[in-house]
This record gives structure tokens, C-alpha cells and sequence, in this order.
């Protein structure tokens, strides 16, 4: 009964590179952890707490 | 992102809890004699209510609901806990998890889980936790011997066949979806290799060993004569399962190796964690009971105090104080930032607190060094797949920080951005339910995978997936269209599939991504039937029908605008300006550029890109691996030049149109560091999150936030090195080269300097800005 809940982390590279081989019908099911993460990575700014820098613009100044 | 808690009042700083535990039924039918629970120091489920009062459930919902509101937090999970929280019964658990997500879905996504021993599973139970997006973990030991030395039923009966028949229901297609997968507690008295294969057998997605809770006052077991048992234990079950090709992900390991994000028990990242209890008390994390009577506790409850009070308690804010949270011990150690410590609880001596190392210390250490340094180099794992050779963290991130990286590296970084979108496009499909144009895709994507590659690598997928997915804009412009319907009409085109589908229509006009838009000729309607036809495709039916054929040979169809193309060596590239989703640059996009426009950027891309061959062939072989597309940004005459990228963009760089080849090089060069870096920032921190530091950077008058620097800094390393080849050169044209290159070094090195200097970074960020460091000297010395 000792459930550590899941803390947001980043998508594994190994998992990325799997799911790339893995019909797009299944990856909901086989990468269902995969899924979860890059969800809570990517969507609106959870990756991105303070200090983070979600577009990147910047003056060139050539 | 803003947070409205800072308003006056709110009394201390931000802290954003996204994880809730609540303890939905107290009691439990098995009797497992290493429970903390029951077993510990802590006894204070004796007076607790049987299970959590549908008032108590709504006070808890409305005060996590409370708390994204005023934090905007984009997601919050809720793990449903016990006891057993199955014994609430279907009708009970159908009601809890209604209640929770009438209350907070509205305000955020619910991430909803729960742990179960499993015994109670049956198909109705799965019924309501797959209808209502349950994920379900289950605690399981491994094999029957392993699982029945602690997991047995008062009576003293085996659990296992119980919990292998729910593990066997959550197998079933109907149920997949809702298997998260197998915790599992070690005892090193068990088989590893039993336990490794039994945990096997049962096909989960995602296993995780735990570590049984002692502390100093009273410390593991420990049989045998070895000082580390568990990390030797532990050990052993690394070893079969790299040599097995990893075939699940096992949590614990994955969080070991570097830069692995850490789970609650590893790691220095904040744990953002609170439990409430099933008679409504706020308490701190659960493993702490382990510790001594009422460890856990807060004086708060949901029905007097907010998550943000809760948030203040002392308990709460030392698990988010990094490395200053530590013992001295800790904080001196090498392998401080793979272990963080270790479990909280797991510090535990009477006298000085908390303030101690783990009392698996040892263990823990040797573990680290047994994960990192299995598989050694030039070791093949006998069954893994091709595909899943090792990428060693270091020599990645390495090679990324000099800015000259293998073709395999950038092939690397290019497929985990498509990764992530077919991520996001199931996760997408989990949310819509299956529709006809996901069908098309899907059956497409077994039997022309390129054709779905090409539209799945268009750069604004991506936004297009975060704006339909992100939460809520209770604010701001109304959501994007359903973005599948396009997508496999395009996919469909490019395999020469016919098909058809309702593709929405967005102001008078379809977009069909890679390939461009088509105006209607008529108004009115929020969606229009595609057909697929060989070389084009049909609009409409009966007299308003329109054929659009794609022969860039025939005469231009009537409303139809292509993405025109730019050839540059071995492939084209593309002039976005008319996806609706590039507006993502946080500046204004030009509107679709007139022919002549087009024709003159076309040129001078083109021409641009002879440039960078010439002056840095390193950064010309990464913009061939990876620049798909060019946003043109609408000129302003007082910043005539300016440049962008989208950290959800991938593949795209945004510009100002300047006639400029040598000025364009550099922009482009500039940006696609940007790129990189972001992809990078996908897979691995480099920054500590949550920083407040702001660092004075010599390129910019404003405070920077770390990630900010980082980006510069990048950028800057390879503009200094497209400057230094230009000095090198000596060519009349570029007589201000070396002024150039020395600017751009100087900025480079300070703000390097300032990133190294600001304790802000990760260990890989201090490996990386370190190596990037390197490499900025090695520029200042030769050629870039």
C-alpha cells in the first residue's frame, strides 16, 4: 500500500524510441505511462514552471 | 505562466501542490505485516472514519479545485489510497470519482489513479474505473512465495492467485488503458531473478520496487553477511533486466540513472505531495507514519484550512528545499542528486529528526554505482533490439554542448520530437474517442508509415495538439479545430489513398498541413466533406463541389494557396505563412506573402544556406538534419531584424524577411540552437525548476530567468563561431568579423560564467554549460 504518486518527469529516451516502433492504435495502450508523462511534460507550461522560457525569442543583434 | 496566488494576503511564497493522495477507505482486507499503515509507528487509523464521507470527498475536491484555480496548474493528480480503496464498492468508488471530477475537472485535466492490493478487482469495478479514466496500480511482490510472505489475508490465506486474477483483468483490451502498472516492495529473503520474472509475466507497463520503510530507530533487515543486501539484491534485477533490452520501464532504475527525474524516494526535485485523510486532515506524505505516532501530521483539515495553508506547514516545505533540505552529510556527498537523500521517512532517528542520511545509505550508493556503470562500454544486451542501443546521457548531452553533433544524435533528437506528437496524438484520441479520421490515420500508419511521418513532422502539429489538449482557456482565443480530420486527409494524399472525411473549416478555409489551404468559395458551415482523389482531392458535393488538383504542372485551382517550397540540398524547405498554428512566437506572423515576397525569401533561404555550408559546415549538416519550415514574422521597420523559435515547433524557425543571405546565415544558425536546445530541454533538465534566481546577462538589459541564459548562451556559441570562421576568412566584405566574433565570445563566456556561478543548474546543466564552456575556448583558439 506504499504508493510514491508519480511525480512529473521527463519522457524516457528509451521509451520514445520504442513507441516510435509502436502502431499509432497502441500507443495509448502500450505506452500508456509514455503518454502520461509527455502529457504532463509538454502541455501548457507544467514543464515549464517559473523560469522557464517557453518560446524562445530573441534579437538576433547581427 | 501567471499565478495569481502572490495577491497580498496570501502570506508566504507560491507553493504549487499537484498531488493529492486521498484516503478514501481506511481499512483494508489483506493484513500485510510490513504495512505501514497498520504495522508502524503510527496508529492513528484507529480513529479515523471507515471510509471518507461523500461531505469530506466534495470538501477535499472544492479545496484541490481551489488551488489550480488560483495556481492555474495545468494538471493535478489524485491517487485514490487506503486501506483498500476498493472496498468503497462500485457504487462508492463510482461516486467518489464523479464527485471529483464535477468538481475539479472544470478548473484543470484530473489525473486520476489508484492503488490497490487488487483482491476486490473484478470486471464491474474495472467497468467504472476505465469509464471514468482510472489508472489503476496494483501491489504485488513477484511470485507466490515472494508475495505471500507478507501479502496474506488475516487469516494467514495467500493473496496471489487474487491479485494475478486482477492483474489478468487489467490485461484485457477493455482494461489496458486503465493499467498503470506493479508496485512492488522488496525483500531481500526472496529470489531477485523469481521476483524479476513473475513481476515479467504479468505484462505491465511500468514496474516500481520499493524499498520496505525502516528508519534509524528501527533499520531494515539486513540477512547475511553483506553490508548492502538490498543494493546487491537490487543489483541483480538491474543486470537481467539491461540484459533483457529493459523490457518495461522499471521506475526505480530509470530514476537512478542520470539526469532520471527522480521519483518521490530519489532525486532533489520538490515533492509537491499532500494526503488527506479519510476524516478530512491534511497530512504530509504517507510514508512518514513509518516514522513515529502522528509524524504525518498537520493540525490541518479540508474543511478549515486551503492547500496553500497546508502548503506552508514546515513538514511540507522542507521536501522542497533541494539540496538545503539535507543532512550535511548528504549535502557533501558525490551522488547527492541521484539519491536526494532517499526517502524521507527512511532518515528517521529519535533525537535528530529528519536530519540524517537514509538508513540505506550504503545500499543506495553502491546502487548508483552498480546502475551506473551496467551496461559497461561496448556491452551488447543479448536480447535487446537494434533500435534500443543505449544512449548514455553524458556523451549525448556532450556532443550536443559543442554545437557539432553526430548525424545520429541529430537523427536522435528528430525522433523523439515525433515521439512526443504521436504521444500527444494518443493522448488526443484517449480524449475524443475514436472517430472515422483516426481510423483513417491509424489503418495509414501500418500501411504508408512515411506518408504519416511527412504530415506528423509538419513543425505546427505540435501547437496545434497543445492548444486542443492544454487546459481550458476560460480566457484568450477560442480552441483550435480537431486536428485529426486534416491530418489524415493529408497523410491520405501523400500515400495516394483514397479516402474521405469532414475536414473543419477555420474562417472560410481548410488547411491541410505541408500542402496548403483552400478558401471556399461559398461561406457558412463549420466543417466540409474532402475526398481523396488520385493527384488531388474533391471539396463539397453536388453543385458546389470543387476539385483541387495537386499537379504543381496544371493550372493554379481556384482558391487553393500551396506552401511553396524552397530547394536547398538534398530536400526542400518550406515557407509557412499559411498554417493558422505558427502564430507561436509570442510576436506577429506575416500574413501569406505575395509571389514576388516569396520568390525574394525563397532566394535569399536558399542562398543563406550556401552561406552557412561556407562559414560553419558543423551547424550546415544540423539545419540539413532538421529545418523543415520558415515562418516569416511581419517586418517592423525599428527591428528590421529578428528572429524566433517555438520550443513546441520543432523543425520551424521564425524570421523577418531580409534580402541579407549573410544576415539570414546567422539568424538561421542562431535558431537552430534554439531548436536543439528545446528538444533537449524535452528529454532532460538542465535548469533546477522552480528557480527564482535572475541572472544580469551582457545581451540583454533585463534579469534573466536560468533557462533564459542557457538558450543565449547556446545561440551565441554558434553565432560566435559563424563570426570567428568569417574573421578567419578575411574576406573584404566581412572586414567587421573579428569585432563580431569577439562581442559574441565575450557575451558567450560571461554568460556561461554567470550560468556556472548561479548554483542553478543541474548536474548535467553544470556538465553541459561546462563542456559548451570547452568549447567556446576552443573557438577562441581556431576555427569554428
Amino acid at each position: 500500500m506504499d504508493h510514491a504518486p508519480t511525480r512529473s518527469s521527463r519522457p524516457a529516451l528509451d521509451d520514445l524510441r520504442r513507441s516510435l516502433h509502436t502502431p499509432l492504435e497502441r500507443i495509448a495502450v502500450e505506452h500508456a505511462d509514455l503518454v502520461a508523462t509527455v502529457r504532463q511534460r509538454v502541455l501548457a507550461g507544467e514543464s515549464m514552471p517559473s523560469g522557464a522560457v517557453p518560446v524562445a525569442a530573441f534579437n538576433s543583434s547581427i | 505562466m501567471a499565478c495569481r496566488c502572490g495577491s497580498p494576503g496570501s502570506g508566504g511564497s507560491c507553493r504549487r501542490i499537484s498531488q493529492f493522495v486521498l484516503k478514501v477507505h481506511s481499512r483494508c482486507d489483506l493484513s500485510c505485516d510490513h504495512c505501514y499503515v497498520y504495522q508502524h509507528a503510527d496508529q492513528t487509523w484507529r480513529g479515523r472514519p471507515v471510509r471518507m464521507p461523500p461531505a469530506t470527498v466534495r470538501a477535499a475536491a472544492k479545496r484541490i479545485a481551489e488551488h489550480a484555480r488560483e495556481h492555474d496548474l495545468p494538471v493535478v493528480h489524485v491517487v485514490l489510497h487506503g486501506g483498500e480503496p476498493l472496498l468503497l464498492g462500485a457504487a462508492g468508488l463510482r461516486e467518489v470519482l464523479a464527485d471529483l471530477r464535477a468538481v475539479i475537472a472544470p478548473w484543470t485535466r484530473l489525473d486520476l489513479r489508484i492503488q490497490t492490493n487488487g483482491v476486490l478487482l473484478d470486471e464491474e469495478l474495472c467497468g467504472v474505473l476505465v469509464d471514468h479514466d482510472v489508472r489503476v496500480g496494483v501491489s504485488f511482490d513477484g511470485d507466490r512465495a515472494a508475495n505471500d510472505r507478507h501479502r496474506v489475508f488475516a487469516h494467514g490465506g495467500s493473496s496471489h492467485d487474487h491479485v494475478r486474477r486482477a492483474l489478468a483483468l487489467l490485461r484485457q483490451p477493455a482494461h489496458r488503458a486503465s493499467y498503470a502498472g506493479i508496485l512492488c516492495t522488496v525483500d531481500v529473503r526472496n529470489d531477485p531473478d523469481r521476483v524479476y520474472e513473475a513481476l515479467l509475466a504479468e505484462h505491465p507497463p511500468r514496474v516500481d520496487l520499493l524499498l520496505p520503510h525502516a528508519t534509524w530507530d528501527r533499520p531494515p533487515d539486513r540477512p547475511g553477511d553483506t553490508a548492502t543486501p538490498y543494493a546487491d539484491w537490487l543489483g541483480r534485477i538491474h543486470r537481467r533486466w539491461v540484459d533483457d533490452g529493459r523490457p518495461v520501464s522499471i521506475r526505480l532504475f530509470e530514476a537512478l540513472r542520470p539526469g532520471g527525474g527522480g521519483t518521490e524516494a530519489f532525486g532533489l526535485a520538490p515533492a509537491d505531495v499532500l494526503v488527506v485523510e479519510a476524516d478530512g486532515t491534511w497530512e504530509q506524505v504517507d510514508s512518514l507514519k513509518t516514522a513515529y505516532h502522528g509524524a504525518a501530521g498537520t493540525g490541518f483539515d479540508v474543511f478549515g484550512q486551503s492547500v496553500d495553508e497546508a502548503a506552508r506547514h514546515p513538514g511540507v516545505t522542507v521536501r522542497q528545499a533541494g539540496v538545503a533540505g539535507l543532512s550535511a552529510t548528504c549535502r557533501a556527498c558525490p551522488v547527492v542528486d541521484r539519491c536526494g537523500g532517499g526517502l524521507y521517512a527512511h532518515r528517521w532517528r529519535t533525537g535528530s529528526g529528519f536530519d540524517n542520511p537514509s538508513v540505506y545509505c550504503a545500499d543506495l550508493r553502491r546502487l548508483i554505482d552498480t546502475v551506473a556503470a551496467y551496461p559497461p562500454p561496448g556491452h551488447a544486451a543479448g536480447s535487446a533490439p537494434p533500435e534500443r542501443d543505449d544512449w548514455p546521457v553524458d556523451e549525448l548531452l556532450d556532443e550536443l554542448a559543442t554545437g557539432h553533433e553526430s548525424e545520429r544524435t541529430l537523427d536522435l533528437l528528430a525522433a523523439t520530437q515525433l515521439s512526443i506528437t504521436r504521444a500527444l496524438l494518443a493522448a488526443w484520441r484517449e480524449k475524443t474517442g475514436p472517430t472515422a479520421a483516426w481510423e483513417l490515420l491509424a489503418h495509414l500508419d501500418g500501411a504508408a508509415p512515411d506518408a504519416v511521418r511527412a504530415v506528423l513532422t509538419h513543425s505546427f502539429v505540435r501547437p496545434w495538439l497543445v492548444r486542443r489538449l492544454g487546459p481550458s482557456t476560460r480566457s484568450g482565443p477560442p480552441r483550435a479545430a480537431d486536428p485529426l480530420p486534416a491530418l489524415a486527409v493529408v497523410a491520405a494524399l501523400r500515400a495516394g489513398v483514397p479516402a474521405a472525411l469532414s475536414v473543419p473549416v477555420r474562417a472560410g478555409t481548410i488547411m491541410l498541413p505541408t500542402l496548403g489551404s483552400l478558401a471556399l468559395p461559398y461561406a457558412g458551415g463549420e466543417s466540409v466533406d474532402v475526398t481523396v482523389l488520385p493527384g488531388g482531392f474533391r471539396v463539397g458535393d453536388g453543385p458546389a463541389e470543387q476539385v483541387v488538383s495537386l499537379d504543381p504542372a496544371g493550372p493554379p485551382p481556384a482558391g487553393w494557396r500551396p506552401t511553396r517550397r524552397v530547394p536547398v540540398p538534398g530536400r526542400h524547405l518550406l515557407i509557412e505563412d499559411g498554417d493558422p498554428h505558427r502564430d507561436c512566437y509570442g510576436q506577429p506572423v506575416a500574413s501569406r506573402l505575395d509571389d514576388g515576397a516569396a520568390r525574394a525569401l525563397g532566394r535569399t533561404l536558399a542562398d543563406a544556406w550556401g552561406v552557412v555550408h561556407r562559414d560553419v559546415p558543423a551547424h550546415a549538416a544540423a539545419l540539413d538534419a532538421g529545418l523543415r519550415a520558415v515562418v516569416p514574422l511581419t517586418p517592423d521597420p525599428t527591428r528590421p531584424l529578428r528572429s524566433a523559435t517555438a520550443r513546441d515547433a520543432f523543425g520551424a524557425v521564425a524570421v523577418t524577411p531580409t534580402a541579407d543571405p549573410e544576415a539570414m546565415a546567422v539568424l538561421l544558425v542562431h535558431e537552430w540552437q534554439h531548436a536543439k536546445l528545446g528538444a533537449v530541454l524535452d528529454l532532460y533538465d538542465l535548469v533546477e525548476p522552480n528557480s527564482a534566481t535572475r541572472i544580469r546577462v551582457p545581451w540583454r538589459p533585463d534579469l534573466r530567468p536560468p533557462e533564459g541564459v542557457l538558450q543565449g548562451v547556446y545561440a551565441h556559441l554558434a553565432v560566435t563561431q559563424v563570426w570567428r570562421s568569417r574573421a578567419d576568412a578575411d574576406r573584404p566584405e566581412h572586414q567587421d568579423a573579428p569585432a563580431h566574433a569577439a562581442r559574441y565570445l565575450s557575451w558567450t563566456r560571461d554568460g556561461a560564467d554567470a550560468l556556472l556561478a548561479s548554483r542553478t543548474l543541474t548536474p548535467a546543466g553544470d556538465r553541459f554549460v561546462g563542456r559548451l564552456r570547452h568549447a567556446l575556448e576552443e573557438t577562441r583558439v581556431g576555427p569554428g
